[in-house]
């Protein structure tokens, strides 16, 4: 048969070697980052405003703060975004969809720190808030990745799935889903990182976070505050990116490019 | 409604929302049991739009179609394509599945056991002549062309339904590639015996897989619904003459399968025999030449007393590769095997291979003989007649040119 110089044998090559040869690099630069902070603020002497923040007891519950923070933002975020983005791209309700992007483009433009503002205004200050905040700000890029991510699937598959008799719900979960799924990972990754970033400022309307350090730091004027809470801010993000990229490899359907 | 009768469209019209004309407008045909129909049309006629208002994945805007005798609007429409197969154009295979997933999708959706999806799916790739222990794990773009292609028929053929709807299903394959397809896509039609509506712009192939053809015009528009051989014989009118294009007798070599007409016996004489044996057989026989087989009796080469020099003791590499063909296939593969192979027989062979006779080009010659009476006669009858089939006016085209209408 000609086609056995197509292609060797029938077992695809297994995907770890590539994986780990794009994966790798990014732990050891944040684990280099945290203990080049480390190391430094170690080295200086510290005074008691330092000591106070400076410590593991409250760097580990602001730290867990900021995690339960982002974690509960982008479940929410994908839920609602995926969820909206699938019905946003079927046929009944296509025309929709630059409407609903727009409007959580608003989300997305007002400035991060307004928006909190407002929200408490309105709200009060607490967790809620910070949270309805962080996910008016992060649904966009899922939102849309969703929706751009179903409709650059070829349309010649959609008709096929369709055209053998499969289901409307057999099309979008085992043909249209799979095939979005890259791009649609890339929106989370987009999100989580920015739900990260973004919720350093819940600290403003004393939410705890990551955040409180960085405003420690800046009002009373302790750089190593200041540097530790932007390295471990800048440290989760890189973290939490990396993770995203390896799950979306680790999901990526098998011929999928 | 007569039993045989599997497709009915009857007034059928499309208008696309948004578009002032229609893309198809009042299509009336009945389709039989066990036929192959082509529609047959230059690009954007609306063929395929006619095509998927069958099993509904566009709704007619109005008229009735009837599949079996069943209004399709009273039908769910997916449960009507699970009964109605589906091929488009480079198979549309899903790229993330394998060739096994891919053609039990429909059963899957049926519900059948994941050991009796298995069995059919190997059963059906076997049928398409790819070996499943091969085959059933790789992905799409691990296979060629025509290897997708074919696994998009399999993945059409899953559910055994009994009638088949094919989108310019060989299209997107070369030439080569596609007169292969074709061939085994009859073979298995033959046993199969689907209601097929096949879609294509290549009048060529739609005489050559056709039972009858309908060349459709603008809209959709039916300008003739006949078989090939009439089609060829008696263009309805000047449109139809265009499509049918210059050198209708040469396209009569479609129509014409090589087991329609007369073979020729060879002298055959098996690989291992010495050179000597075989100037001997030419010498007694005649023949210009003898045809090496293998102990399976598969052709190899022809030898002729010029090929053997002095003094040579085996038979190994001497001679001109063979050019075979297979019964099912047209007088035009055949002379295209016959060019390619820079020989003027072409060896007719079985499914494995093995040799059945010689077809050469005297054999040839007579049916082009033949075929041109038929036409000359054609042509006296119709001398006053105004519709005559009209020829290129344009010199540098030749019947080449007009092959695809949709290349131009
Ligand atoms: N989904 C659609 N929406 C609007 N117009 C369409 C659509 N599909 C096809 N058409 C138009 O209908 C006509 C017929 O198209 P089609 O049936 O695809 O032709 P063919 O298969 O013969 O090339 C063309 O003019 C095409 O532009
Ligand atoms: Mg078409």
């Amino acid at each position: 048969m000609t086609a056995s110089t197509l292609a060797a044998g029938t077992a695809t090559p297994s995907r770890w070697p590539g994986l780990l040869r794009r994966h790798s690099a990014m732990p050891l630069v944040i684990a280099a980052a945290l203990l080049g902070t480390y190391l430094w603020v170690r080295s200086s002497r510290l005074d008691d405003i330092e000591q106070r923040s400076l410590n593991a007891t409250t760097l580990l519950r602001l730290l867990r703060q900021h995690l339960e923070l982002t974690a509960v933002t982008t479940v929410v975020v994908v839920v609602l975004a995926v969820g909206a983005g699938i019905l946003l791209t079927r046929p009944a309700l296509r025309w929709l969809a630059p409407g609903a992007t727009a409007l959580a483009n608003i989300g997305q433009a007002t400035p991060a720190i307004g928006l909190l503002v407002l929200l408490s205004i309105w709200l009060g200050i607490g967790f809620t808030t910070a949270l309805i905040g962080l996910i008016a700000y992060a649904v966009l890029p899922v939102l849309q990745n969703t929706i751009v991510g179903i409709n650059q699937v070829d349309r010649s598959l959609v008709q096929a799935g369709k055209g053998i008799g499969m289901s409307p719900l057999a099309v979008l979960v085992r043909v249209e889903l799979p095939l979005a799924l890259p791009v649609i990972m890339a929106g989370i990754r987009t999100a989580l990182v920015l739900a990260v970033g973004v919720a350093t400022l819940a600290a403003f309307i004393n939410v705890g976070g990551l955040g409180e350090l960085i405003v420690t730091g800046i009002k009373l004027q302790r750089a190593s505050v200041l540097v530790t809470g932007a390295v471990l801010t800048a440290a989760l993000a890189l973290a939490l990116d990396w993770l995203g990229g390896l799950i979306s490899d680790l999901l990526r359907p098998r011929g999928v490019a | 409604m007569t039993d045989d009768v599997m497709i009915s469209l009857e007034n059928v019209s499309k208008r696309y929302r948004g578009q002032k004309a229609p893309a198809v407008e009042n299509v009336s045909m009945t389709i039989r049991r066990g036929e192959i129909v082509v529609l047959v049309g230059p690009s954007g006629c609306g063929k395929t739009t006619t095509m998927k208002m069958i099993n509904r994945l566009i709704e007619p805007s109005s008229g009735r179609i009837c599949v079996d005798g069943a209004d399709v609007t009273s039908l769910d429409g997916t449960e009507l394509r699970r009964r109605i197969g589906y091929v488009i154009q480079q198979g549309g295979l899903f790229p993330h599945m394998s060739v096994a997933t891919n053609v039990g999708m429909v059963p899957k959706m049926l519900g059948w056991s994941r050991r009796r999806i298995d069995e059919r799916v190997d059963e059906l790739l076997h049928l398409v002549g790819l070996e499943p222990g091969q085959y059933r794990n790789r992905l799409p773009r691990q296979l060629s062309g025509g290897q997708q292609q074919r696994v998009g028929v399999a993945r059409a053929l899953a559910a055994d339904p009994p009638v088949m709807l094919m989108d310019e299903p060989f299209g997107a394959t070369d030439p080569l590639t596609r007169d292969r397809l074709q061939n085994e896509f009859l073979r298995l039609q033959e046993k199969l015996q689907k209601t097929i509506v096949f879609v294509t712009h290549d009048f060529d192939e739609a005489i050559k897989m056709g039972t009858r053809i309908a060349v459709l015009g603008e809209r959709s528009r039916i300008r003739q619904f006949d078989t090939p051989e009439r089609l060829l014989a008696e263009p309805a009118d000047k449109t139809v003459g265009q499509f049918i294009g210059a050198g209708a007798a040469l396209k009569q070599l479609n129509l014409r399968r090589v087991d329609a007409v007369e073979w020729n016996e060879a002298e055959l004489m098996h690989r291992d025999e010495s050179p000597t044996a075989v100037l001997r057989r030419l010498d007694e026989s005649g023949a210009w030449a003898v045809l090496t087989v293998d102990s399976e009796r598969r052709p190899l080469r022809w030898v002729g007393p010029r090929d053997l020099e002095p003094g040579q003791t085996s038979l190994d590499g001497v001679g001109i590769p063979v050019a075979v063909v297979e019964p099912r296939a047209t007088l035009q593969d055949a002379l295209d095997a016959m060019l390619g192979a820079g020989c003027g027989a072409s060896v007719v062979v079985d499914d494995d291979g093995r040799y059945r006779g010689v077809l050469d080009i005297e054999s040839l010659m007579r049916a082009i003989r033949d075929m041109r009476e038929v036409e000359r006669d054609r042509d006296r009858g119709m001398a006053e007649a105004p519709p005559r089939l009209p020829r290129q006016s344009d010199g540098s085209r030749d019947s080449a040119s007009v092959r695809t209408l949709e290349s131009r």
